[in-house]
């Protein structure tokens, strides 16, 4: 196992995407001249992204030990611990999926080598992401993900759609950033210090400067990520930007992208300083109304969704509610059951959504984008899928009813852990909203639910009939994500190893271990 | 050996599933011949795990799990190894019915597939004394019952009733979530067993929403006031399944839920005085709207919600060994009720009643074994549903107030007045179609003849089956009875008598029905209460499409409009920064 040192490793782990975009792309560029194809770009891109999995690995073992990376390149404080972890593997694991996945669905388009280097460059900016130490390079992490996924989302651009949604994802996503960058700059003007772990001693050291200026940052975080995060309501560009992306990118900004917006959010907000009088208890009830709203709010609005794909993103509001209860919970009580279960929950959704989202694919690509046709994937489409395409139909209603919480599958678990959580606070407004958020996963059966008996129906849709052939490399990631949803919910504590030390990192930052000391 | 019965009982069902699913619907023999197999071995493995029934240490089953999870541990008592038994030889009897019933109709495999899966559910559920297990299977259970109630997906009707079913147990599921992490969060602990020993432990407030909890998932469940809705809409179903899941298993699992945390929740202020009042209203209603229904199923289903009701009303009053002979009666008793009457309507090709009469003469082995379970349903002695009502009924005397006793009562007798209108619909009387009917098939009656001598017989298992629950449930204190004496308590009580004079006035109501009409004025407005449900189905209605209005106009936010996206932007900012700012 002596190959690299675990520091050599996670330079390389940082590294190796950027360091192959290029190449990826030139390669293809190249190839695309001389043959008219991309296929050595899309190999080499696959490659590189499992070979990210050596690092991953050696550095995840370090992590999960429970110690900690740090790193420093020319002033860029890097440091890798738990929560990195997470979102590392989710990134590098739904990436190396979703490339397999994308050979035949982005065969056919233009400029194809492109889709491979933003992939590379996306995957990167998320795990450069996880791991700054520091809030500028958070910030530019978070704007290299936010840039590289704009153009991803725009990918068809010749489609009106997907342009608009290119845009609109873009002037929205910019406005967050400006109001991340005011926060920023608040911190910087009141401590003199970006170092997340800085932050509060210093704030600390300072003495009497203004706790409201502390506030606002605070509050600017949790609004400029949260655009990224997509919480109601600021999420108004999720919709078009997931459908209208060619579906393995829809699988990774839902499956993760949106989830790394939270972890910068969790960073920045966790950095800030408990104030005297536990006024950090704030943020953690905050996220917990926002918990509130996404869950109701994601989950209604797709109830009368007719577009599959819209449909599944709007079930992303209502899972990053989840995710946010888990958090709340964790931020306001301090509880680890409640932040490894955010986590978990951050990971579960990473896999139900992506294959939900690749499931999708695989049908739209077969009942339409084979044939040219950019049109969306209808509800009614679905009708009798499972008739010719046995594997795409079980694996998205596996997705559909893992993400709706039904047991065993992953989706249950999570939440259960969470909500196990939300019952271990012993107080009324979380156990409140606990049962809320129970009783609205079970209103989101009512829109999972009806998806999968369409497609067990006998009579099949029209499109259906004329659907094309899918290449088995198309659904082996399906296959996989199958197995990985059903594994982790007969088999939860497998994962415990990861979202263990990611809790108790979430719950360090915002003063857990602070607060224990002080008993 | 213990923990592999447990292993076989939940997992052999679970691999033929896989395996019916694997063959392929182009080989429906295939799928047949797996399907009793395996469904058998499961029921072989549960008849086997009877006499292991033991105290609580000695037979765990632990899984590692911990924290959250709790341990994934089985104990193997009583209450699980009889309701295992029930759900894998009546499980076993449906599959070998739909040998027949199912011959010919595509997607053989989805069927089968999630028959096994339920069987495999059911016996986890009730062997299981982890919390979070106990939920896992509750819900896999109400996602069978769902996929199988949905099975004619082309159907609309199907479609909706399978969607209502899991709509609404779902909503009840969450009442044993909250009990379960409530548990957890004062306990530490998933176990049953702990706690039912420490429950004492939880602060009343917490105690008494687990309580009330537990019972509003045994209502959902076990299709109970005021969620009895779903059960008669679940008759979409193929028939075996209605048998199997909607009348012999899954419904009980309520029942089983209560009698299972009775010893925690019974001091619990108000706690059995609701479960008395639920299991009677769902008694009550259920019985008048059997008396108004012309659907051979839906007049099943309605009594089924009673029957349970006469259960649930037995927990209520402390008699969890009369409850839970009533369930094995009913089991017995409703599955060859629903066979028969899947017998019929395979026969026939409908299930309004009004188009049947004079069956008797075309299917005389359907006929046979529906008046034997009928008989039993209204209580008729020596059958099987006599005793088991009779004890609940006294149970309900001794240790309930006697209003209770009284409905429950009056309800016997409309329980024999509707079993006799619908047997004289079907088969006796005059023909009111001329359709051609043929009688049960072979499979058909290799399932059909079993129940029927159960249904005669289950009763003489009374004092080993106290036996078996005082033995290995320390904390149910459940006295234990020979058959004899048991049998002679009910011979002896003159409350027996009492309820079979009430029965026969039922029988009597039915027969002088033509005299009775000029008394009818008034009941003419119950039946038609009845007809509409009592407006039970309004109320779900009016939520279903409130909600769905509610969800239709908020996607007018969705403007797609960009100026508009960003106010969402700026709204979430500054009402963050003010609720900072009041709350530094």
């Amino acid at each position: 196992m002596n190959i690299l040192s675990p520091d050599t490793a996670f330079l390389l782990l940082l590294a190796l995407p950027f360091a192959a975009s290029p190449v990826v792309y030139l390669v293809g560029r190249i190839s695309a001249r001389r043959a008219g194809g991309a296929g050595p770009a899309r190999w080499l891109a696959i490659l590189v992204m499992l070979a990210l999995w050596v690092p991953l690995v050696i550095t995840g073992q370090v992590v999960a030990g429970g110690s900690q990376l740090e790193l420093n390149v020319g002033g860029v404080a890097l440091r890798m611990d738990g929560i990195s972890l997470v979102l590392a593997g989710a990134a590098a694991g739904l990436g190396v999926l979703v490339l397999f996945f994308s050979i035949p669905y982005m065969a056919r388009e233009d400029n194809e080598e492109k889709f491979y280097a933003l992939m590379l460059v996306i995957v990167g900016a998320m795990i450069g992401l996880g791991c700054a130490n520091d809030l500028f390079n958070l910030w530019v992490w978070f704007e290299t993900m936010t840039v590289s996924s704009y153009l991803l989302v725009a990918f068809y651009h010749n489609q009106r759609g997907s342009l608009e949604a290119g845009f609109k994802y873009l002037v929205q996503s910019a406005v967050g950033s400006v109001l991340v960058m005011f926060g920023v700059a608040i911190v910087f003007a009141t401590t003199g210090t970006l170092r997340l772990t800085e932050i509060a001693a210093a704030y600390g050291a300072g003495g009497g400067a203004p706790s409201l200026a502390i506030l606002a940052a605070g509050g600017l975080f949790i609004i400029g990520f949260g655009v990224k995060s997509a919480l109601v309501p600021m999420h108004t560009w999720l919709p078009d930007a997931h459908s209208k992306a060619p579906s393995g990118i829809s699988a990774m900004l839902s499956g993760i992208v949106i989830e790394a917006g939270l972890v910068a959010m969790l960073r920045s907000a966790g950095s800030l300083p408990v104030l005297p009088g536990g006024e950090q208890i704030s943020w953690g009830v905050l996220l917990l109304g926002f918990a509130a709203l996404n869950i109701l709010a994601g989950n209604l609005l797709a109830l009368r969704q007719k577009e599959v794909k819209r449909l599944l993103a709007y079930s992303s509001l209502s899972h990053m509610g989840y995710m946010l209860l888990g958090f709340g919970v964790a931020a306001a009580f301090h509880l680890q059951d409640a932040a490894a279960g955010g986590f978990f929950h951050l990971i579960n959704h990473a896999l139900m959504k992506g294959l939900a989202f690749l499931a999708a694919g695989v049908l739209l690509y077969a009942l339409h984008i084979a044939r040219g046709d950019h049109s969306p994937l209808m509800v009614d489409d679905l009708n009798g899928a499972s008739r010719r395409y046995p594997l795409a139909a079980f694996a998205l209603s596996v997705a559909v009813l893992a993400l709706g919480g039904l047991p065993p599958l992953a989706g249950f678990m999570s939440k259960w852990q969470i909500f196990v959580a939300g019952a271990e606070t012993r107080n009324l407004w979380v156990i409140l909203l606990v049962v809320f958020a129970a009783l609205n996963s079970v209103l989101s059966l009512g829109y999972y639910a009806p998806l999968v008996n369409r497609m067990y129906r006998r009579e099949t849709s029209e499109v259906v009939q004329a659907g094309a052939k899918v290449r088995w490399i198309m659904s082996a990631p399906l296959v996989v994500l199958v197995a990985a949803v059903v594994v982790l919910g007969v088999m939860p504590w497998l994962i415990s190893g990861i979202t263990n030390p990611a809790g108790d990192t979430l719950i360090s930052m915002f003063g857990g271990a602070a607060m224990m000391a002080g008993r | 050996m213990i923990q592999t019965l447990i292993l076989l009982v939940i997992c052999l069902p679970w691999l033929g599933a896989l395996l019916v699913w694997w063959a392929g619907d182009s080989r429906p023999r295939l799928q047949h011949g797996l399907a009793v197999v395996f469904s058998a071995a499961a029921g072989v493995a549960a008849i086997a795990l009877i006499p292991n029934t033991v105290g609580k240490e000695a037979a765990r089953l632990p899984l590692p799990a911990g924290g959250v999870f709790g341990w994934f541990s089985f104990t193997p008592d009583g209450l699980g190894v009889f309701l295992t038994a029930v759900a894998a030889v009546i499980g076993c009897l449906a599959v070998v019915f739909s040998v027949d019933y199912m011959r010919g109709e595509a997607q053989l495999g989805r069927y089968y597939a999630f028959v096994l899966l339920f069987i495999g559910s059911m016996t986890g559920l009730v062997l299981t004394s982890n919390m979070l297990l106990m939920f896992v299977f509750w819900e896999m259970t109400a996602l069978c019952s769902y996929a199988l109630i949905s099975f004619y997906n082309d159907d609309p009707k199907a479609v909706a009733g399978g969607m209502k079913a899991l709509i609404i147990t779902q909503v009840g599921g969450v009442g044993l979530l909250l009990g379960a992490i409530l548990g957890f969060a004062y306990l530490g602990s998933l176990n049953v067993d702990d706690f039912l020993q420490r429950a004492h432990l939880l602060p009343t407030t917490a105690l008494t929403v687990a309580a009330f909890g537990f019972l509003i998932a045994a209502a959902a469940k076990s299709a109970q006031f005021p969620f009895q809705t779903w059960l008669p809409d679940a008759m979409e179903a193929p028939t075996p399944c209605s048998a199997l899941i909607h009348a012999a298993t899954m419904v009980n699992a309520g029942v089983y839920l209560l009698a299972r945390f009775y010893p925690a929740f019974e001091n619990v202020p108000y706690w059995r005085l609701s479960v008395m009042v639920v299991g009677m209203l769902s008694a009550l209603l259920a019985a008048l709207m059997a008396l108004a229904a012309t659907d051979l199923k839906r007049v099943l289903a309605y009594s089924t919600v009673s029957q349970l009701g006469y259960m649930v009303y037995a927990v209520g009053a402390g008699g969890i060994f009369a409850s839970q002979f009533h369930l094995l009666s009913h089991s017995v008793f409703k599955a060859l009720l629903f066979l028969a009457a899947g017998a019929v309507i395979h026969g026939l090709g409908t299930r309004d009643m009004l188009q049947m009469g004079g069956l008797g003469k075309k299917m005389p082995v359907a006929r046979a074994v529906f008046v034997i379970g009928a008989a039993a349903l209204a209580g008729l002695p020596i059958l099987n549903g006599f005793w088991s009502k009779e004890l609940v009924l006294e149970a309900g005397l001794e240790h309930g107030p006697a209003w209770i006793y009284a409905v429950m009562l009056f309800v016997a007798g409309l329980t024999a007045l509707y079993t006799f209108r619908c047997v004289w619909m079907v088969f006796y009387g005059a023909p009111r179609s001329t359709a051609h009917a043929h009688d049960a098939g072979g499979f058909m009656r290799a399932a059909l003849y079993p129940l029927a001598f159960g249904t005669l017989t289950t009763w003489l298992l009374a004092g080993p089956f106290s036996q078996m629950l005082h033995d290995s449930l320390p904390q149910h204190s459940i006295h234990t009875e020979s058959t004899g004496e048991v049998a002679l308590v009910i011979l002896t009580a003159p409350a027996t008598y009492l309820a079979l004079a009430v029965v026969g006035l039922g029988l009597l109501a039915w027969w002088q029905r033509e005299r009775l009409a000029l008394l009818s004025e008034p009941l003419q407005d119950v039946i038609g209460l009845a007809r509409n449900s009592f407006g039970f189905e309004a109320i779900n209605r009016g939520i279903v499409s409130g909600v769905q209005s509610w969800a239709e106009n908020l996607r007018d936010v969705q403007t797609g409009l960009l100026n508009w996206n960003i106010v969402g932007i700026l709204a979430g900012l500054i009402t963050v920064l003010v609720i900072v700012a009041l709350g530094a």
